[in-house]
């Protein structure tokens, strides 16, 4: 043991004399990224870290009360919530008057100008617009009255028609309501309209900027930052025009007891300066987290056990420094991708079932996730309508001798014939030892693996391209519904869409286009429950985890509390100046 | 498969030059015997040479993606360097790493001395507008940084060994070719090349079998001092994801103790390192004093 933490405390000294000193004079928070960002555009913010730098500077009609639980959804932009008409089908918005866009080069004098319902139009249109190939269409398919038609007429044209406003399901009835009319029932619609795809984006800012848009962020939201320029560095300062937006004053039981209220009616945003830092590796982020560079972080899984005790609770060490810990069950899904368009797994499911009973979940549970994670059954995660207790997966449970033998079935007995499968993965640590763990897994059974080793941006290019043959995946819930989590193989929605795995059922397709019409209740989550159970045994992916959250966070941080759909809540966080002084010399 | 090559090469040049050359290559040898230090260095590197081979043939360490015991056991009677995160044997991976090492230090040196040697002679040998070409072109090349030409040739090539070995004996020939290009330049008027040419002997011969079997002490110099530089390479590209993948090799083992350490198992990062020390060590040693000893320069004094 000693050798670790000699060797520890030469890497920190080198952490600490690189960085600058702290400066104690103004809030910032610190915050940190674990991937690359590809840019900020809202209609391609498809994975949890760019869609998390889009919200900290563009706004949607809707977002979720950052405190109450179950998660509830509360007006943004919008005024009050919608008025729905009695068929389910109409949503009209009324939305706030006076949001004034961030101050840009793009409009007329440098001065932002005021939010109309006609940018939630123009915002929309964007989304749909073939040539965006936004990776949040799927949300909207097929859903908005007009809408499909209008993306068909514009592209084939030679230039998408932004003013060709013939959408009757779209409609800016004057300058401050907006209608939406669907096609048929769908609950999960004023979801979509907290996520980012939704956000309004200012046309001047599109037109003004061409390609570089995305790389010139300007929303209404409660930061503004310049042009990003790639570095590993992002950095907001809080926009001074920002609406009247203030801290909630009540929230879920036992909220007021954590110190969760004591900002209740502030305005916000409540910290001037956020300065986001792109560390894809664990560790380097864990080393910053323990000096006091980062507010809060995860629990890198090699440093687990020195952290947390068997009884859930943190370490002596990290006690003494004022750390606290955050249990939450994360509504998410790991799962190992088939990518259905190669012939090798459209047709042949036994092969499949057989690489599925080959992986060993558990184990895999025990070295990633230290045991903490609840081994996947079916797609949808625990705390949701649709999930089972009591199903158990007869292709999940780790039996090499039946994989073997299904193996033989499938056509390849002992792997023989099979061509080598490309398992495409991040070049990161951890992410190679999961590549290593399931090439290791498949190799018991003959079936041979060749790992590479991408880039997140270059990684999720080649699911977007469907060009990836196997690679391993995780799916945060946008919202908390089924549908969110069974969508990923729906048919319609193959890539660029979710469904990575390019999964096509006729049968999956239609039972799922029915249940998702229905409204909430026990009918309708018992036939997800039904629906899930059935297509997971056809294997369209290998399943892992629903995962654990195990933030840390620092006694400067105030207000923080873990939330799935965490878009844009860096507006509610507050940094407490005098305990940092005090906390950080402790570190 | 290592060494064994190697020595395949000093044989050729010695029988492509039975007269001339034996000479100097015993002196050379009983220089270099005398030399306590580098001849446990050549020793030290026939054994990794042997072990590479011994691995690469599946003789020993053929197992290393067994498991074997616990996952991160400590190294003790049972496991002599402890096990891993999926208790696979952290010596076999040593070993293994070892034949991935050599490999790469061969095959790249395979690839850059033929470019090297012979773009350096020819530059040397005609002088001229062809002079002028190939030393525009290397320094060209040479004015790329090696750490971007080594990532984009893995980008372009994707990723895995055989790139590595490409990417590496691509990117080392520079240095070579310059040192060919000035000795060839200095050997080409001297009494014997001219002797060669009187007797009617054209370029082709007098380059070829005249003037190269003269200098190519360097290249045995360059591929001792080439191997240990491809051994970095290859532990650093594979440390940052962009070497080998799917088999151990220890720039991967440091990358695992990169979080490894935090759990105090500290056990892969000390025995890819001191593996790695330790031959690059010996092959740095080997090639200043194999310099000295064929230093044509030295010969006669001690």
């Amino acid at each position: 043991m000693r050798v670790k933490s000699i060797l520890l405390l030469g890497v920190l000294a080198l952490a600490v004399s690189c960085t600058k000193k702290d400066n104690f004079k103004e809030k910032v928070l610190n915050l940190t990224v674990a991937a690359k960002i590809k840019g900020l555009d809202p209609v391609n913010t498809g994975d949890t870290y760019s869609s998390n730098e889009v919200a900290r500077v563009y706004e949607g009609l809707l977002q979720y009360h950052y405190l109450k639980r179950p998660y509830e959804l509360i007006p943004n932009l919008a005024a009050e919530m919608p008025k729905v008409s009695e068929d389910g089908l109409t949503y009209t918005f009324k939305i706030k008057k006076g949001v004034k866009f961030h101050d840009n080069k793009c409009f007329e004098g440098g001065k932002g100008r005021e939010l109309k319902a006609s940018d939630f139009v123009y915002s929309i249109q964007r989304m749909a617009d073939a040539r965006n190939v936004s990776v949040g269409w799927w949300l909207l398919d097929d859903k908005i009255v007009g809408l499909n038609e209008w993306r068909d007429r514009n592209k084939d044209a030679e230039k998408t028609n932004y003013d060709d406003l013939d959408i009757p399901g779209l409609k800016a009835l004057d300058d401050y309501t907006i209608q939406f009319k669907l096609k048929k029932p769908y609950p999960q619609f004023l979801y979509s309209l907290a996520m980012s795809y939704t956000y309004a984006v200012p046309r001047e800012a599109v037109e003004f900027y061409g390609k570089e848009f995305l790389n010139n962020p300007v929303g209404t939201g409660p930061y503004m930052t310049g042009t990003f320029t790639q570095t590993n560095t992002l950095k907001y300062e809080a926009n001074p025009n920002y609406r009247d937006e203030f801290y909630p004053s009540e929230g879920a039981p036992g909220d007021k007891e954590k110190g969760l209220l004591t900002s209740a009616g502030k305005k916000l945003p409540l910290v001037k300066k956020v300065i986001v830092n792109i560390l894809p590796e664990d560790q380097p982020r864990w080393l910053a987290f323990r000096k006091g560079k980062t507010d809060f972080n995860g629990i890198p899984k090699d440093n687990f056990e020195s952290t947390v005790t068997p009884d859930k609770g943190l370490s002596d060490e990290f006690k003494k420094q004022g750390v606290q810990l955050e249990i939450t069950p994360d509504l998410d899904i790991t799962y190992i991708v088939f990518n259905h368009d190669d012939p090798l797994f459209k047709d042949n499911v036994k092969l499949k079932q057989a690489m599925s009973l080959a992986y060993d979940n558990a184990e895999a549970n025990k070295l990633f996730y230290n045991n903490t994670a609840v081994l996947a059954q079916t797609p949808i995660p625990p705390g949701i309508g649709g999930y089972d207790e009591n199903y158990e997966n007869p292709y999940m449970k780790f039996d090499v001798e039946k994989a073997k033998k299904l193996l033989a079935e499938a056509g390849y007995p002992e792997g023989k014939g099979l061509p080598e499968i490309t398992y495409d993965t991040l070049s990161k640590t951890v992410s190679r030892q999961m590549a290593e763990f399931f090439k290791k897994n498949m190799a018991a059974i003959g079936v041979n693996i060749k790992i590479n080793t991408n880039t997140w941006p270059q990684l999720t290019q080649k699911v977007k391209k469907r060009k990836a043959q196997m690679y391993g995946m995780a799916w945060l819930g946008d919202y908390p519904d089924a549908e969110n989590f069974l969508q990923l193989i729906y048919g319609p929605n193959q890539s660029p869409g979710p469904n990575g795995a390019n999964f096509d059922d006729a049968g999956f397709n239609k039972e799922f286009a029915i249940i998702t019409k229905m409204q909430p209740g026990k009918e309708r989550a018992e036939r997800y429950a039904k629906l899930a159970q059935k297509y997971s045994e056809q294997v369209p992916w290998i399943l892992g985890v629903h995962r654990t959250s195990f933030v840390l966070k620092h006694s400067w941080l105030k207000n923080y509390k873990f939330s799935t759909f965490n878009y844009g809540n860096v507006k509610y966080w507050d940094i407490d100046l005098d305990k940092k002084k005090e906390m950080v010399n402790k570190l | 498969m290592g060494m064994s090559k190697t020595e395949v090469l000093v044989n050729n040049t010695q029988a492509s030059d039975p007269l001339k050359g034996k000479s100097l290559w015993i002196d050379a040898w009983q220089r270099l015997k005398k030399d306590k230090v580098a001849v446990a260095c050549l020793i030290i590197v026939i054994l990794y040479a042997i072990v590479a081979v011994l691995s690469g043939v599946g003789l020993i360490a053929a197992d290393w993606g067994a498991e074997v015991g616990p996952s991160y056991a400590a190294p003790g009677a049972d496991y002599w360097f402890g096990t891993d995160i999926f208790g696979r044997d952290v010596l076999s991976k040593v070993i293994h790493g070892s034949q991935v090492a050599m490999s790469v230090g061969l095959i790249s040196s395979l690839i850059a001395i033929p470019i090297g040697v012979t773009l350096g002679a020819l530059a040397g040998y005609f002088g001229g507008w062809v002079d002028e070409v190939i030393v525009w072109f290397y320094t060209t090349f040479s004015s790329i940084p090696q750490i971007m030409l080594l990532m984009s040739i893995a980008l372009i090539l994707g990723k895995g060994i055989n790139t590595v070995y490409i990417a590496l004996g691509l990117t080392s020939w520079v240095g070579l070719c310059r040192l060919i290009r000035g000795e060839v330049m200095k050997h080409k008027n001297r009494e014997y090349v001219q002797a060669a040419g009187a007797i009617g002997a054209g370029h082709g011969r007098k380059l070829f079998k005249h003037i190269i079997p003269n200098v190519s002490h360097i290249v045995i110099i360059f591929t001792s001092l080439q191997f240990q530089i491809a051994i970095k390479s290859e532990v650093i590209l594979s440390y940052l994801g962009l070497g080998v993948s799917g088999q151990p090799s220890w720039g991967t083992m440091i990358d695992d103790a990169k979080l490894e350490l935090a759990r105090g198992v500290w056990w892969q990062l000390a025995g890819a390192t001191l593996a790695m020390f330790v031959v690059v060590l010996a092959f740095n040693i080997l090639g200043d004093a194999l310099r000295d000893a064929l230093d044509p320069k030295l010969k006669g004094k001690d």
